[in-house]
Formats: C-alpha cells, structure tokens, sequence
C-alpha cells in the first residue's frame, strides 16, 4: 500500500487510507465471484430444466421420461441442484455482509432504483417455485415417502407443472441476468459498468449448467445437453466478443479498464489477468470444450468425456473471479 | 418556517496548505477507527522541474444530490437528508455496493460492520455548529455552506473565480465546490 | 546506594515494558478510540472544555481540550487565544495521542547494576528523588555549580531552572536555540534592537508581496502566522519563495525561484543592489532611521544581479524583478524573517540580510510591512535572591545572546564542555539529546558516555531516557499546570494559562512537582514553596485577574496594539546607535563584518547530494515521533528522501524503493529509507525530514519508521559570533538494497 503514485507529469500525495478503496477498490474477494457463478449456474440450470420439462411435455422432444410424470433423470437433478446451489451461494453473499445480522433490513423495503434490492426480492420469489418444480419432477420418489404436507402439495400442482416450469424459465433468465446486472449498474466500475454483462452472464451460467448436467446425465441423455452446451459456449463467444469490443472501443476509462483485463499484467493467484482472460477462459474454458463438444458430435472418439464439460465449468468461475477482481483493481470512473 | 437546509461546502484550494488538521479533527470527533479516515487531503503537483504547479485539496463525500450510493444502497441505509447524504447504521447490512457505487471512493467499512463515510458531522449541524473540519481548519479552505441560505454566502465566495466540481460528468451533483488554486492572489 | 560511578559506562539501556503505561492506557477509554473501538458520540456524560496552550511546538497556541467521562476526546483551537482563533494545526489536535500513549513512562527508574548486570528498577518518586538530590548535590560539592547543566525544551522548564538558580546552577542550554531561532533572534536584535518575535513582526494579512528564504509554512503548521498567509492570499498577496526544493508554500507563491542552497547571501546582496543602483530604496527612511548605508552600498555593490546570477542559479531578469517588485508593493512588502534560521554558520548575516532588505524599502511599522508586537504587561513578580553566579553567561561566543534568559550556553558547548569534563552531570529535560541537533548523534553519545550523572525527565521512552540514571515519568502537558505564557508580544497582548484538563495518569507527575520535591530535598528554601496554583493566582491577582477567572477562557487579553507608524513618530531602536543598524556595531567590535558579506560554501562531492531538511505539518520531531495518532496517516509513517528524477535516473532509483543513505565521512543510515522521485527538488541536493529513524525499540510506532537525519550529521559550522550550529554541508549518497 503506497500514500502516493508517480503518474507521468503527476505527483499525488494522499493521505486516504481506507483499505477499502486504497490503493484500490477492495470489497469483495472469493464470496461474490462463488455467489455470482453459483447463482448462475441455478439460474442457468432453471432454464434449462425448465424448457426440457416444456419442450417435452409440449412436442415431446427430449429424452425418455422416468414416468409417472416426472421427467429423466438430469432433469430431475438439474431441478433439485437449482435451488440448493443457489442456497450455498446465498451463504456466500451472507457471509460477504459485514454485518450479516442486519440481512433483515433488505425485506423491510424495496428500493425500486436498487438492483440489489431487486435481486434479493427477486431470490425471495425464486425458492418457492424451484422447490417446488423440485418437488414435482421428484413427485415419484417423495410419494414414496408419504409425507402429508408434501402429499398435499404435489397434489395440488400437480397438473401444473408445464405452468410452473414456464415461469421458472423465466424466474432462471432473471436470476442468470441478474448475477450481471448486479455488477453493470456500477458506473463508478469502468469495467463492470457494461449492459452486455448482463448476457454474458446468463449465458455463461447457461453453459455452466449444461456442462454439468452433461456430467450428470447418463450416458444416453448426454448428447442433448452437449448441444445445449455447445450453442451457448458459442453465444458466449460471441457475446465476450462483444463485451471486449464494446469495451475498447468505449471512452477512456471502459478502455483502460478493458485493457486491464484483457492486457494487464496484474496478477490474480500468481498469474496475469491476461493469461486468465485469454489462456484459461477463452482457451481452456470455452475453445477447447467447443472443439470437443463439436468433435464428440461429429463422431470422434473422445477418450475422456468429462474434460469439456469441466472446463466449461472451470471457465464460468473463472470468468465471475476475473471480472469482480479486475474490475476492482482498474482505477475508479475518472 | 424556515427554508429547508441545502449544505455543502465550499473548498478554497488557493490557501489549502494539506496540513491534515482536518483529518485529525475529523477522527476525534468521529471516533474515526485506526488506519480509517471520513476526510483526507491530496497534493497534486504538476508539470515539470522547475514550471511546477500544485493544488492541495481536503477531499471527503461529496454529498451529491444525485448520489450513486443512495441509488443502489439495498435498504435505504444511505439516504439524503438536508442536501447531505447519511447513512443509517443500524439498516446498513454492510454489502458494499456503496463503495463500488461511489465515484470518490468516499467509503470505508466501519469494523463495527456498516459502512461509514463523511456526514458533514450533521450531528453538529443540527445544533447550529460548523463541522470538526472546516472550525479546525487553520487557512479557513474549508467552508460550510447552505445553498437555500438567502445571504449567499456560497455564491459570494464563488463570484469572479475559478470553481470546479469533481467529476461532474458522472453526472452526481455534488455539493461540494472548490476554488481552483489556479485562481490569482486576491481574485 | 549505589554508586554513580559504577554505571558511568553508559550502555544503552531498553527500559523494560513492566516500567510503561503499556496496557493499562490502552485499556482506558480513550485508548479504545485511539483503537477505533470507541463512540465518541453515543457518550451520555457532559462535556466539559478546558482551555489550555498547546506544547507541540514553542507556538503555544490556545487549545480547548474536550472532556468526557474523564478523558479527553478532542482537542480544539481555542476560540478564545490570540494565537489559535479558534483553529489548530494538526499537531494541535494529536495530544490525545501523546497523554494516551501506550508506551508512556510510568514510573520513576533507577538505573542499577546487579550481578554485573544494568537494568532499570521501577522507584518510589521519594527514592528517585533522594538519589537524584544527592547526586546532585555530591557534584556541586566535588566540581562546583558550573559542573552542572541543563538541556531544556519545552514549556514546563521554568520549575527546574528556578530549583537550580536557588542551588547556584545556572547552566541552561535550549538546543533550538543553535539551529532555530538563535541566529534570527540575534540578527534582529544587533540590526533593529528588538527580536523577531514568535509570531514573527511581519503584518502578513495586509502585505502585498512578501520574500519567504527557504521556510516552508504549511509544512511548518505556525498556526497563526499560516492563518495569516492564507488571509493575505484572499486579500491579494503575492509570495516569492526562494527554496532549492519546491514546497507547500512554493506551490503558493507567484514565484518559485530554485535558488542554489548556501546561496541566500548573495542573493540577498544582488536584492539589496537592485534596489540602491536602481534607486529603489526609501531613501528618506534609510537617512532618518539607519546607519551604515555607505558600508552596505561599498558591500552589495559588486553582487550585480549577473553575478548573483552564477552564484545562485536564479536568472538576473528574475532578481531585477524580484526586487523592483518588491520595491512597488514597499511598504507593503516585506521579506520573511523565516525560522531554523542557522544552515551554514553565517546564519546571524543571513537574517541580517533579510532585516537590513525590510530596512531598505522603509516598512518598519507600516501597514504589510515589519510590525512590533507590544507584550502584555505583567507585573513582575518579587524575584527570589538567588546565589551569585560566577558567571551569569557561559558562552564562549561573545554575541551569544544574553536577553534570552533561558539560556546562559549554547547546547553544543554543554556537549563539548562534557567531553572536557567541566561538567559532570546533566539534567535534561524533555530534549531528546541523541537525536537532536547538536553536533550529529555520535558526538552527543560521546558526550552521554562522559556524563557522571544524568537525570532525565520525560513523558516518554526517548532515546535519552535510556541512557540515564534516574528518568522521572512528568505528566504531560494535559495534566498540570506550568507556568504563564505572558512573555510574548503580538498583535493583542496576551497571557495564557496551562491548566490540566485531567488528572496526572499512572505515577506521573507535573514538572512544578518534580522541581519542587527536588528542591526540597536540595534544602532550598524560599524556592517553589508554595503550591503551583497559589503561585499562579498570586501572579494572576497582581494583573488584576485571578487564577479562577482565568482558568475560564485560558488567556488574559490586552488592548490590541496599534502597529502601524504615525507621519512624524519618532522612530526608536534598542541598538548602540538608537538606529537601525545596517552595518552594525556590535558586529565590528566583536571582529566580525558589520555587514553581512557572501561566503562560499563547500560543494557536494562528485555522486553526493546536499542534506536538506525539514518537518511534516502534523509532526514536531521527538515530541510527536510516536505519536500514534499523528503518525497514523500514510504521510506522516516515515520519511522520504526526495529525489530528483534526473538524480534517480543517474542513480538507478526508482520511486517508493528503499535505499540507505551514506554521508561523506562514512557514515551509513542505520535504517533505509524510502526514495520519492520527484521534479520538486533541484539536482544537487536532496530532501529529508529531521525526526525518523528512531533506534529505542520501546518507541514501538516510532521505531525504525524511516532514517535518522541526526544520524548523518557528521560535520558542522558553528557561527563564532553566536555560537549556532549549522548542518547542512553535509552530503549524502545512496546505497540501493542488496
């Protein structure tokens, strides 16, 4: 930590010292990006669920149903993961308060201009009708177990799942967004400060979701979600494509921070943001799984199937750590 | 009945010697925490040897009328009160979004955990007193002001000078003005 | 008892955490606001506000300190002090954290040798003063008074010296006087007959162009005097800095003139030039008020502006202007008189220089011009009968100034007079002698190893407290009384009143206690009898005030004086002469030039830099050096060694990296220090500020924060007029890390 900097022609000596902001702005490390991967991930994995549920019922495409109503197998996981990944990244963001006691205080207002107040309406809404998508894909198993209250629930929206799936589609769109929007809406962040992060984060959760409902499905269900992963790894390419692009030929402070991020030397665990940024997400975590994911449809043996959808995974959490982090490092709106 | 208070300040960086007395002021009175500060001075110098020129400032929130941080705060905690911004401790959940919002990097969380910053010491303005930093201030840089006053004091102190804002363009109407210390002698 | 003479080695001893204030202060309420853990605001009890004067600097100004629940929370200007106005410096406001200091002394200390070993022990005050009165009191008996002295700084001296009047010592030495104020002091006195005066006679808020050589407010917090800057800026001031570094005050100024460092003379000369050849002097004020103006105009004569021009780097164009605007805003014009005053040992000529260029243009007493302060008259008080003394000054020097009572001997010849061993035992207090600037550091530890007997007393661990015999913890400067301020002239003649505003913490206790034990047990009587608030009423009631009315507000104000000169006044100067003195006599006499002439003065070594110095705003050297409150701020950690980027590129050194620095005899920092590249300072010399680099690990903010600037001192040129000491041919070069 240093009092001053020597810029070209500039000599500023200060004597601020918060951490927090000195000599960068320093308020989130580990918690948020989880939360916000974790977050996508549910989001995307709602989707996801949600339009195979739907699609399904609707045209009957998809895979072969369990039975008695309830869906295959990924499906019927991807639905319960949903809401329980999004639980542990809530712990997170929890556990990132400061005073954590106080998280009473977001449901004792709404704050129409805050999207974070937004968002945790937002989450509110979404429990409720995950668990219960949740409950309804898993009906068979939980009938089993003959609980009343649950009996009672399933009986009472069980005609309504293609309903209810259609909602959570569009509750998962939100979530996905959301994860985003929470950061964009920072003007004062040059890097974050971009309405396409927005997209890419949905469409980064998406991926991730599909990747791992890839490693989750049995092998004859897999090649839906290869696909599934395939298109949105593409739409994130050409997304990130554009957030880079808007971001460098934006004014000076989106440029620099852009820069940062795609050029620095800063480093993040050791290493620079731009090998992060080009090697590990770019290459590694959405290239490589689209040339395996397209190769394996193609036909080629691949030996190890659950490389790419690891490394979709690995990309997505690095892409949440490098965002947050680069974006604190780069230098205040000026 | 009385106007309602429109505070401020009006920041003479032509005699500003960055001395700090106002930080220090600021942390007693505040019970500022160690190793955190509401207000801190800066001194900028440039241009090359010997064609130097400096301008020294005591910078602190800038209690904008469009404050970022009131607009994203999730709870209400920060809001606006007399043409200052405040924060309410005990909604304050400490999620930070404040201090990413805030193009001045006016905040700090406070250890007790809520996030804390600069209140013009409206506890003192509320009973008719200056704030800590501009009574302390020994070159009188610092002044407190209330634009609705109908003396003008603010305008007074302004007319014929060069006076700025800080990053007007982020479009946050901030209260606090500053004589530039380019400004000749007397101007 | 033991024997003195046993530990006369005098090792360097770490007074152990048992004997400090340690824990126990931080546990006390302040030290949780100290640590952040305190509310000041959610408070219940009263505020109670004590008007008191500050002790961070000689300034002294008014401070209101604010009590709650028995502990000082703030510290105020006082609104009710000429000085402070209402507002403080930061220094002002940072003396919760020096009565809150962790580490402060606690106990008195008796230094001990037990199985070969030294230590401190934890005393009884009763012990610590017996054993000191009787060391005290064998070395009179053995060498006679003269075998005793006493180095002071600060306010609360004024006891001790009175105990040792009574005891037939009158060896009292104030370092700053040999490179502050002593060389300023005497220059005014043997050119106007009067002295600079704190504050400075120069009527700031109404000047239009004022000259500043070297003295950098802003950095340096005289609140008052820095008030009146920043007024007479928004009046229209205009401020000329002659300064080899570009400071606060330079980035004020509407000229920053880079002049050569050891150069004012000749500069001043080349202004004093401009302004005879160009007929630009007052000329009525010089024949009606002055004397020697022929000497001075056969001197300056030959300093054209082109030759001041070689000499100090400062282009003639500039020098021409410089004085012929001077001249048109005379007499509203004046030139600065500035402090630390002694840098080459021609100090006194120096700040000559600068009076004879306010005498020239005729500004004595006019509006913006130089003023003289009227002292509030206090009664005097019936003066006790001290011994005679066989000497009343024991300066060597034959200008030392002698109406300065405080002090008899420059603190550089008590140094030397130890290492003859005419003086045998040393009562300091409050100066930090190893790191103050008196012959650089290894002299003064020479000098400490000499000493018989050393008795310290201190609020705090210093590097000196180490060394002694006895430490006797004083409160500080919060909790006791001292004697009246009422001895300074200014604009509204004042008196303060230094009142505790808490209790003596732990078992401290006031200097006026302290003396007063010793005195007691010296057998002195009629000395320091009574009790210090009986002796502070009865002054008081002899002014016609009180002790308890004056507790209220802290000062006793006179009758703002009329400053200015009135068409006609009979002009009258305390001089030999009666005039103003440009060449002055006493100067002649003495065998030196009665006008002041340009010495050259020795150049850096090839690859050495010129060592200045100077402070930071919030700090004043060893009083706030652990402050931890002050020396919180990024700024205020450590010293820098400005750097110039040429410099830096030549050296290799990049900006924030950490160097040791090398004098050129030898001497290498203990500490490294960090560089700050910059364009503010010229290429041959480099910047530090005194007051770092602290080696006494019981110091535990200001320990190793930083270099020791004392420490590279190795050369110094002692001013034979008046016995200042000047530093600043001492040059550095830099050793990078391994």
């Amino acid at each position: 930590m240093t009092a001053e900097t020597t810029a070209a022609a500039t000599e500023l000596v200060s004597t601020k010292m918060n951490p927090n902001v000195i000599p960068h702005l320093h308020i989130w490390e580990w918690h948020i990006p989880l939360y916000l991967f974790l977050g996508g991930i549910a989001g995307g994995l709602l989707v996801i669920t949600s339009l195979m549920i739907i699609v399904k019922r609707k045209f009957g495409i998809g895979p072969k149903d369990e039975g008695d109503g309830c869906p295959c197998l990924a499906v019927r996981i991807g639905s319960l993961l949903s809401p329980a990944l999004l639980g542990i990244g809530m712990l997170f963001l929890f556990l990132d308060l400061a005073h954590p006691l106080y998280v009473w205080a977001f449901y004792t207002t709404v704050q129409p201009t805050s999207p974070m107040s937004a968002g945790s309406w937002i989450l509110i809404a979404f429990f409720p009708l995950a668990i219960l998508q949740a409950a309804l894909v898993n009906k068979k198993f939980l009938r089993e177990r003959n609980i009343g209250i649950v009996n009672k629930l399933i009986d009472w929206t069980e005609d309504h799942l293609t309903v209810v799936a259609l909602v959570n589609a569009h509750i998962g769109v939100g979530i996905g967004i959301y994860t985003g929007i929470l950061l964009s809406f920072f003007s004062a962040r040059p890097l974050w400060s971009s309405s396409i992060l927005g997209m890419l984060f949905l469409v980064s959760g998406i991926s991730s979701a599909a990747a791992l409902m890839l490693l989750l499905a049995p092998d004859d269900e897999k090649p839906v979600y290869s696909m599934i992963d395939a298109n949105a790894i593409w739409i994130e390419l050409v997304v990130v494509g554009l957030f880079v692009l808007g971001g460098i030929t934006g004014p000076a402070n989106n440029s620099g921070a852009m820069m940062h991020l795609i050029a620095g030397n800063y480093p993040m665990a050791g290493l620079p943001y731009m090998l992060w940024f080009w090697g590990i997400f770019v290459a590694l975590g959405l290239v490589i799984p689209l040339l395996l994911e397209f190769l394996e449809a193609a036909g080629v043996h691949i030996r190890f199937p659950q490389v790419a959808p690891v490394l979709v995974l690995v990309g997505g959490l690095v892409l949440r750590f490098l965002i947050v982090f680069a974006g604190q490092t780069y230098h205040t709106f000026m | 009945m009385a106007k309602q208070k429109n505070y401020g300040m009006v920041i003479d960086t032509r005699v500003c010697v960055a001395c700090s007395a106002c930080v220090y002021a600021c942390k007693s009175e505040n019970a500022v925490p160690e190793g955190f500060c509401r207000d801190w001075v800066v001194q900028e110098t440039e241009g090359a040897y010997p064609r130097l020129r400096m301008e020294n400032r005591s910078e602190r929130c800038q209690h904008c009328a469009n404050a970022p941080c009131v607009t994203y705060c999730p709870t209400g905690a920060s809001h606006y009160s007399d043409g200052t911004v405040q924060v309410n401790s005990s909604r304050c959940t400490g999620c930070k979004a404040c201090l990413a919002a805030c193009p001045y990097d006016a905040r700090y969380v406070h250890p007790d955990g809520y996030v804390d910053k600069c209140s013009l010491c409206k506890h003192r303005l509320d009973e008719g007193l200056d704030t800590a930093c501009a009574s302390v201030c020994p070159t009188a840089s610092l002044n407190l002001v209330d634009y609705n006053d109908p003396e003008g004091k603010a305008e007074k102190m302004m007319a014929g000078k060069e006076v700025y804002r800080q990053k007007e363009h982020a479009g946050t109407n901030p209260s606090l003005y500053w004589i530039s210390a380019s400004n000749k002698p007397g101007a | 008892m033991i024997q003195g003479q046993d530990l006369n080695r005098r090792d360097f001893l770490r007074i152990s955490s048992l004997f400090l204030a340690g824990s126990a202060a931080m546990s006390t309420p302040i030290g949780r606001t100290l640590s952040g853990g305190g509310d000041a605001l959610a408070g219940n009890g009263e505020e109670r506000i004590v008007h008191s004067f500050c002790e961070h600097c000689f300034w002294r100004c008014g401070i209101a300190a604010h009590v709650r629940d028995g502990r000082i929370y703030k510290i105020t200007g006082s609104k009710h002090h000429p000085l402070s106005n209402g507002r403080l410096c930061p220094r002002g406001t940072g003396g919760v954290g020096q009565i809150y200091d962790p580490d402060r002394l606690a106990h008195p200390l008796i230094r001990q040798k037990k199985g070969g070993r030294v230590s401190y022990r934890k005393a009884t005050w009763d012990e610590a003063i017996a054993y000191t009165a009787e060391k005290l009191y064998g070395i009179r008996e053995t060498y006679g008074p003269e075998a005793i002295a006493m180095l002071h700084h600060g306010y609360g001296y004024t006891f001790f010296k009175k105990m040792f009047m009574a005891f037939g010592v009158n060896k009292f030495a104030k370092p700053s006087f040999d490179f502050c104020c002593g060389p300023r002091h005497q220059g005014y006195l043997l050119t106007y007959g009067h002295g600079a005066g704190t504050p400075e006679g120069v009527d700031i808020v109404n000047s239009k162009y004022i000259l500043f050589f070297g003295t950098h407010y802003g950095e340096n917090m005289h609140n008052t005097a820095v008030q009146e800057i920043a007024e007479g800026i928004r009046r229209g001031l205009k401020i000329v800095v002659f300064d080899p570094r570009f400071s606060t005050l330079a980035g004020k100024a509407e000229k920053w003139l880079p002049i050569k460092p050891g150069t004012d003379i000749a500069m001043m000369q080349a202004l004093m030039n401009v302004l005879i050849t160009e007929d630009l002097y007052d000329r009525e004020f010089v024949a009606g008020h002055t004397v020697g103006f022929d000497e001075l105009r056969d001197e300056v004569e030959k300093m054209t502006p082109e030759r001041a021009a070689e000499i100090t780097d400062i282009s003639a164009d500039d020098i021409r202007e410089v004085a012929r605007t001077y001249a048109r805003y005379a007499p509203a014009a004046a030139v600065h008189p500035g402090r630390r005053t002694q840098w080459y040992g021609d100090g006194t000529q120096r700040s000559r220089s600068m009076a004879i260029l306010n005498a020239l243009v005729g500004n004595y007493k006019m509006p913006g011009g130089v003023v003289k302060y009227e002292k509030y008259k206090l009664p005097k008080s019936e003066t006790h009968h001290y011994p005679e003394f066989e000497k009343k000054v024991w300066s060597k020097y034959p200008l030392f100034v002698d109406t300065k009572p405080e002090n008899s001997i420059a603190s550089h010849e008590v140094i030397e007079q130890t290492l003859d061993e005419k003086i045998k035992a040393w009562l300091v207090y409050g100066v930090n002698v190893p790191e103050t600037i008196t012959l650089g550091r290894k002299i003064a530890l020479e000098a400490i190893n000499k000493v018989d007997f050393l008795v310290a007393v201190d609020t705090l661990p210093m590097e000196v407290t180490g060394y002694a015999d006895v430490v006797l913890p004083e409160c500080t400067y919060l909790e006791r009384y001292d004697d009246l301020d009422g001895g300074r002239p200014y604009r509204t003649p004042f008196v303060a009143l230094r009142q505790p505003a808490v209790e003596p913490m732990f078992d401290s206790k006031p200097g006026n206690q302290i003396a007063k034990m010793l005195a007691e047990k010296l057998g002195l009587h009629g000395v320091l009898e009574e009790d210090v608030e009986t002796y502070l009423d009865r002054k008081l009631k002899k002014a016609g005030s009180s002790l308890a009315e004056v507790k209220k507000t802290g000062v006793l104000l006179g009758k703002p004086t009329d400053l200015y000169r009135k068409p006609g006044e009979k002009l009258t100067f305390k001089t030999p002469s009666g005039k103003i003195e440009l060449a002055s006599s006493k100067l002649r006499e003495a065998g030196f030039d009665a006008v002041p002439r340009y010495i050259r003065h020795p150049e850096p070594p090839q690859g050495f830099y010129r060592m200045l110095t100077g402070r930071k705003p919030m700090l004043t050297f060893g009083r706030t050096a652990n402050n931890r409150f002050l020396n919180e701020l990024p700024t205020a950690r450590e010293n820098e060694v400005w750097v110039n980027t040429h410099v830096a590129e030549k050296h290799r050194l990049s900006h924030g990296e950490y160097v040791h620095l090398k004098n050129q005899a030898g001497v290498v920092s203990e500490y490294p220090i960090k560089v700050k590249v910059t364009e503010r300072i010229r290429q041959d010399a480099v910047y530090m500020v005194h007051g770092y680099g602290h080696y006494f690990k019981k110091l535990k903010w200001a320990y190793r924060k930083g270099a020791s600037h004392n420490e590279l001192i190795s050369h110094t040129e002692i001013d034979k007029a008046i016995g200042a000491v000047g530093f600043q041919n001492n040059f550095v070069t830099f050793i990078k890390e391994a």
